[in-house]
């Protein structure tokens, strides 16, 4: 108050003083400085608060945890945890003293590429022939480990057929390695007239040898078995499965009659293909969670040209014009309504030509008619040509045949879709034995087990994967655009996504199957639930442009006064400080 | 033996008395008295074409599906279109009803009161309604909310607009009768064009490449006056699925007197869909012209068969198109000798709606009711036991808020109290942007009554700057309110020769009824920059307020007028010496040179030169911020 009053006399002086003068008698006041300084002053302080207020709300996602997972993924692919074991049922002597090792070195030779879904395996020997019995070998558990006692097998599997062996020695396999039957896979080596490798429905194959002298051809033999079959399955890469993010597949069957007004074709898919197919699903039933439906449709003509071919006296569609076979303009195969969420619908078409391209037949790059006259494109589905039987006899009748496919034929066709279904999720439809003795028993149900095992790996793996690049181009989306909204549901299951890649990793490595994949199936599903949350694509109507519109009118002549205030008011304070000090100046001089 | 004749006669009579009785039906069962229940699934495909008294010609395609009962319904099928089956499974829809219209059937010329124009004259626009067997209320709402996003992704369509609660309702009687399942919901203001009508021809098995069908030559159906495109299903354990498929046409032939089915559609029907069960062509003429045996009308090509129906109401001339092929197409030609005078049966009541009221905060609704006498004498006495009943059902969205107690009703221009007249009434009142206003009532009028006006006031509601469409400025349409007369049945009885599932559905009983125009209510539209500009006004006045403030805290006025006299006695500062050269140039006085330069000398001073490069220095800088973030 005190300061007041005599900074209010400093002002009634300055009158007196003069400003023209270069002299000043009172030191001058403080008050508007005071004032026009702390309005500046409170402005500045409240910016960020008038930045903070207008923010629009973005939850924090976990970009970091998330980039630095995927790297670790990437750099090192999950592996599961997978035992091997070779068991010679006749008496071994082999060369070097670490039979199990260099099986081992064998198998990881062949596997170049750090491919998803292979197994960090474990590999032992054992040598049960009658009377010695010997171990090698590091086993995950001495559960795991063959038992000996089964000098037996062998002349139990004299004068049987394939399918006998395998079923007795899977018996064998359960009663002796009982206590991890699931998760081992076994080679029998034996020695015997007809040499042949025979890889089993199950996790099991056997080698019937001349003389199994030659150690490292027998080594080579049993580190293909376990390397390119049971942990492969023959294929080099297989990322993409066709199974929807919630798990489910539909496959739409489809009969399509090109031109009806030739001969209409019905089929019974319902009493067939339900029956032959039912199997399949079940086998497939871990993996996936499958469901049909059929239709069939008219008017449906094949959109690539084909033509004559006097050699084969068939018309032909070549394999470079499939690609435009699916007519997308006049299939209305529809996506099934059934499908609920984000499930995956594949497609399998049964092409019947009309008379004017009957009978159609694809020719192979090298002229030859295609086995199965059929071909598939991924993730979309197979296509089938069926040629109506006596189609080519050009019998143009006025009478429109109607007929129902013969379910002989019904049948053919399923065992090509049921082979066009393991290609789609990414297994050989048949295997190109790499020696003539090599064989593979296929099973009924389509799938063998130890090929259901790299599916299941796979699928572990590709979800897991794919959840990670979903959520890393979430995240690269959120940060590119910056007046995006990021509700908090979104930043919810982006954690909780993340939460579960990192238990599915962790589960892999400790070869914990189900819980595996069941995290990475949530974390998959989760991810791609936050991914096309519906909230992602409303991008704040306040853009940059309407943020500064709103508040320039405002701020901008405000600060321009509040500036200028301030500026003219510290100069004045200085200019008038400076002749007060020259006026004490003079004054100390004068006196 | 006179008796006996006696006895068949008065039974007869009592027949015809008991159809004319006011009978409460559903009309759930119209045209679905399937006798017996197929095995397989069928399709069949039909058109009708039928002479209008303004020379115009309707030409209305009927498509039937039928799936029976299985397991296997929405997973296997042959014919039935795959994704309706899956439609009806997973929303549990018992009946649906989908209806794209172009243009408003014109009752007064067209006819009211025959089957043909009771079942198939839809309001303009888009109506949907599906009775469900969901049990409880807010299962049917969330069933109703996907089956309008899946018939959306369907037909290519906007039906999910119905989604939200302000745009469907729910009537107990007034539409349909039913137990509180029924969903009903209109959009008046969809166009309609050929991204609707391919995948709804996606549904046939043959599509339009063959059969009847192949006449939707789109150019000359897209003409039309009318043009009306339906999907009707049904299904129950009993007769399975049941879809019809019709779209219903009027084309105007170039020649009034002569026309045929080439010149209507520019394409010629050159065989029947393989597929179908049956494929028919009908041509039906009102009026009885077997009997008349009058040279009023020549055709050319030779029909199957000639039918009445059992009244007499109408000829049918039935072509099969099984007979025709590339080298024989079928087409039939209509030659008038002489110009027809058909008096169509009209709807015992002309409806109309209109609004009335100005201004953009109040009007009203009228419904005026007109008596269309001449047509059906017959009916009406002056006695006074003789009664007309009338059902009006009308939805009004919650932004006209229409004041239920403001019902007036004038009958032959004289105001009578409601309860005289209304039967039966149920309103469900709007609530603002939660659900729409359903007006349902039953009224009783006297027979001898020439006309009747209905007239409910409404005040305008305000929407929120974000819930107005893209043009709002043309308006917001009520939907087509529904007149119905539960008195009246249309229907025609067809000897049993024809099996027709087209001629089958008009032995049903169809409540005569009529659909009233859409109505247009212009509402106040706000001025869309209207916040931008409330927004600078106001930031505007508050910095000259803070300026001012500032400025009167800080400025000494006593100095700064001192300072500005010894400045006059100096020198004229920099803004007021232009503002007089500028001046001076304007009125046109020369300035003296020396005086020039000398003022031109601090304008290019340094301390300006400084000034203007700091500016730009800070708007670069500013530039440079700004497009970093």
């Amino acid at each position: 108050m005190a300061d007041d009053t005599s900074a209010a006399a400093g002002t009634s002086t300055e009158t007196g003083a003069g400003t023209g003068s270069n002299l000043r008698t009172t030191k001058p006041g403080t008050k508007r400085l005071f004032l026009t300084v702390s309005v500046l002053i409170s402005f500045l302080l409240g910016a960020p608060f008038l930045l903070k207020s207008t923010e629009i709300h973005r939850s924090p996602l976990p970009s970091a945890a998330i980039s630095s997972l995927s790297d670790h993924l990437h750099s090192n692919p999950p592996s599961f945890p997978c035992h091997f074991q070779a068991i010679f049922l006749s008496p071994f002597k082999p060369s070097d003293s670490s039979l199990s090792l260099s099986v081992a070195e064998r198998i990881r030779a062949q596997l170049s590429a750090q491919s998803c879904g292979n197994c960090n395996f474990t590999v032992s020997v054992t040598v049960d022939s009658g009377s010695s019995c010997r171990d090698e070998g590091d086993a995950a558990s001495a559960a795991c480990l063959w038992e000996c006692g089964g000098g037996g097998l062998v002349d139990a599997i004299e004068g049987r057929d394939d399918q006998g062996i395998d079923e007795l020695l899977l018996s064998a396999v359960n009663e002796r390695t009982g206590g991890c039957a699931g998760r081992v896979y076994s080679v029998f080596v034996m020695e015997g007239r007809d040499e042949r490798v025979v890889i089993g429905k199950h996790r099991h194959a056997w080698m019937v040898l001349k003389d199994l002298d030659d150690s490292t051809s027998v080594v080579s033999m049993i580190g293909t078995v376990f390397g390119d079959y049971f942990m492969r399955g023959g294929v080099e890469k297989g990322e993409y499965i066709p199974v929807g993010s919630d798990g489910n597949v539909v496959l739409s069957f489809s009969l399509l009659n090109s031109n009806p007004s030739d001969w209409i074709y019905d089929w019974d898919f319902q009493r067939t293909g339900e029956v032959l197919l039912a199997p399949v699903l079940e086998a497939l039933a871990p993996v996936a969670n499958i469901t049909m439906e059929s239709q069939v449709l008219y008017h449906a003509p094949k959109s690539s040209i084909s033509y004559w071919d006097e050699k084969l006296e068939a018309y032909v569609v070549n394999t470079r014009d499939l690609p435009f076979f699916v007519n997308s303009n006049e299939w209305h195969l529809d996506t099934s309504l059934s499908a609920s969420g984000r499930s995956k619908v594949l497609q399998f078409v049964v092409y019947v030509p009309s008379a004017s391209e009957c009978p159609l037949y694809i020719r192979t790059p090298e002229g030859e008619m295609s086995k199965t006259n059929a071909f598939i494109s991924p993730m979309w589905g197979g296509v089938a040509i069926w040629n109506p039987p006596g189609c080519s006899m050009q019998s143009q009748g006025i009478h429109i045949v109607r007929d129902v496919l013969p379910p002989q034929e019904l049948e053919k066709i399923i065992e090509i879709f049921i082979g066009q279904l393991r290609l789609l999720f990414g297994l050989n439809s048949n295997y190109v034995e790499p020696s003539p003795i090599f064989k593979v028993l296929a099973s009924e149900k389509g799938f063998t087990n130890w090929e259901l095992d790299l599916l299941y790996r796979q699928h572990t793996c590709f979800n897991l994967l794919s959840s990670l690049s979903t959520l890393q181009s979430l995240s690269t989306l959120v940060e590119s655009l910056p007046r995006m909204i990021v509700m908090d549901e979104i930043g919810k299951q982006v954690e909780l996504s993340l939460e579960a890649a990192n238990l599915a990793e962790r589960n892999i490595s400790l070869g914990i199957n189900n819980a595996s994949a069941l995290s990475s199936i949530r974390a998959r599903a989760l991810a791609e639930d936050a991914f096309f949350h519906p909230s992602i694509m409303s991008i704040s109507y306040s853009s940059m442009e309407h943020y500064f519109a709103i508040y320039m009118p405002f701020f901008a002549p405000v600060s321009l006064h509040v500036l200028l205030a301030a500026v003219k008011e510290v100069k004045r304070y200085f200019a008038e400080r400076s002749k007060y000090l020259t006026f004490r100046a003079s004054k100390l001089k004068s006196s | 033996m006179a008796s006996h004749t006696f006895l068949s006669l008065l039974l007869f009579y009592l027949y015809s008395f008991h159809l004319l009785r006011p009978i409460y039906c559903s009309f759930g069962s119209n045209g679905f008295e399937t006798t017996s229940v197929p095995k397989e699934e069928e399709f069949s495909e039909e058109l009708l074409l039928k002479p209008l008294p303004d020379y115009k010609v309707l030409a209305h395609f009927h498509f039937t599906s039928t799936s029976p009962p299985s397991s296997s319904n929405g997973k296997h099928h042959h014919l039935f279109p795959k994704s309706i089956a899956q439609l009806v499974k997973k929303y549990k829809i018992r009946e649906l009803e989908l209806s794209f219209t172009q243009g408003r059937w014109n009752y007064d010329r067209w006819g009211a009161s025959d089957p043909l124009s009771t079942a198939n004259g839809k309001p303009p626009g888009v109506e949907l309604w599906a009775l469900f067997d969901i049990p409880t209320k807010e299962e049917i709402d969330a069933t109703w909310r996907n089956l309008t996003h899946s018939l959306s992704g369907l037909f290519c369509a906007s039906i999910n607009f119905l989604e939200s609660s302000t745009s469907y309702s729910a009537p107990l009687w007034g539409f349909l009768p039913n137990n509180g399942d029924l969903r009903y919901g209109a959009l008046p203001r969809e166009a309609v064009c050929t991204e609707n009508l391919t995948p709804w021809l996606k549904l046939l098995p043959c599509r339009d490449k063959a059969g009847i069908a192949s006449l939707l030559d789109r150019p000359s159906i897209y003409r039309g006056h009318y043009h009306s495109q339906r999907l009707k299903l049904r299904s129950d354990g009993l007769n399975g699925i049941v879809i019809e498929q019709t779209l219903s046409v009027v084309l105007q032939p170039i020649d009034r007197t002569s026309w045929s089915m080439h010149q209507l559609f520019k394409k010629s029907l050159t065989g029947k869909c393989a597929l179908a069960k049956s494929s028919k062509v009908f041509l039906e003429i009102e009026g009885n012209l077997v009997s008349q045996n009058e040279n009023i009308l020549e055709l050319v090509g030779e029909a199957d068969m000639v039918t009445n129906d059992q009244r007499d109401h109408s000829t049918i001339y039935q072509y099969n198109v099984e007979r025709y092929s590339e080298h024989e197409a079928l087409d039939i030609r209509v030659n008038w000798k002489k110009l027809l005078q058909v008096s169509f049966l009209q709807a015992p009541l002309h409806a109309s709606r209109f609004l009335m009221g100005s201004g953009n905060e109040r009007g009203s609704i009228a419904i005026s009711l007109q008596s269309a006498r001449n047509s059906t004498k017959g009916l009406y006495d002056n006695s006074k036991n003789c009664f007309t009943r009338v059902v009006i059902f009308q939805v009004v969205p919650w932004y006209v808020k229409v004041y239920y107690h403001t019902l007036r009703i004038y009958v032959d221009g004289a105001i009578r109290d409601a309860k005289d007249v209304v039967e039966k009434i149920n309103v469900a009142p709007s609530e603002d942007k939660v659900s729409p206003g359903t007006l349902e009532m039953m009224l009783q009028f006297p027979c001898g009554m020439m006309s009747a006006a209905l007239t409910l006031d409404f005040d305008k509601g305000f929407l929120h700057i974000d819930e107005y469409p893209p043009d709002a400025n043309q308006g917001f349409d009520i939907p087509s309110a529904l007149v119905s007369f539960p008195d009246f049945i249309s229907r025609r009885i067809y000897p049993d020769s024809i099996s027709s599932p087209l001629l089958q559905s008009y032995k049903g009983r169809n409540i005569v009824k009529s659909y009233t125009e859409v109505l247009l209510v212009p509402l106040t539209t706000p001025d869309f920059s209207m916040p931008y500009n409330v927004i600078t006004f106001t930031c505007t006045v508050l910095a000259l307020y803070f300026g001012s403030m500032v400025n009167v805290l800080r400025r000494r006025v006593s100095e700064e007028e001192r300072l500005a006299k010894s400045k006059d006695k100096r020198k004229p500062g920099l803004i007021p010496l232009l503002i007089s050269k500028i001046s001076n140039k304007v009125r046109g006085i020369k300035e003296d040179s020396a005086n020039q330069s000398q003022s031109s000398q601090p304008i290019l001073g340094p301390k300006v030169v400084f000034k203007v490069v700091l500016i730009a220095l800070i708007a670069v800088l500013g530039h440079y911020i700004f497009n970093s973030s």
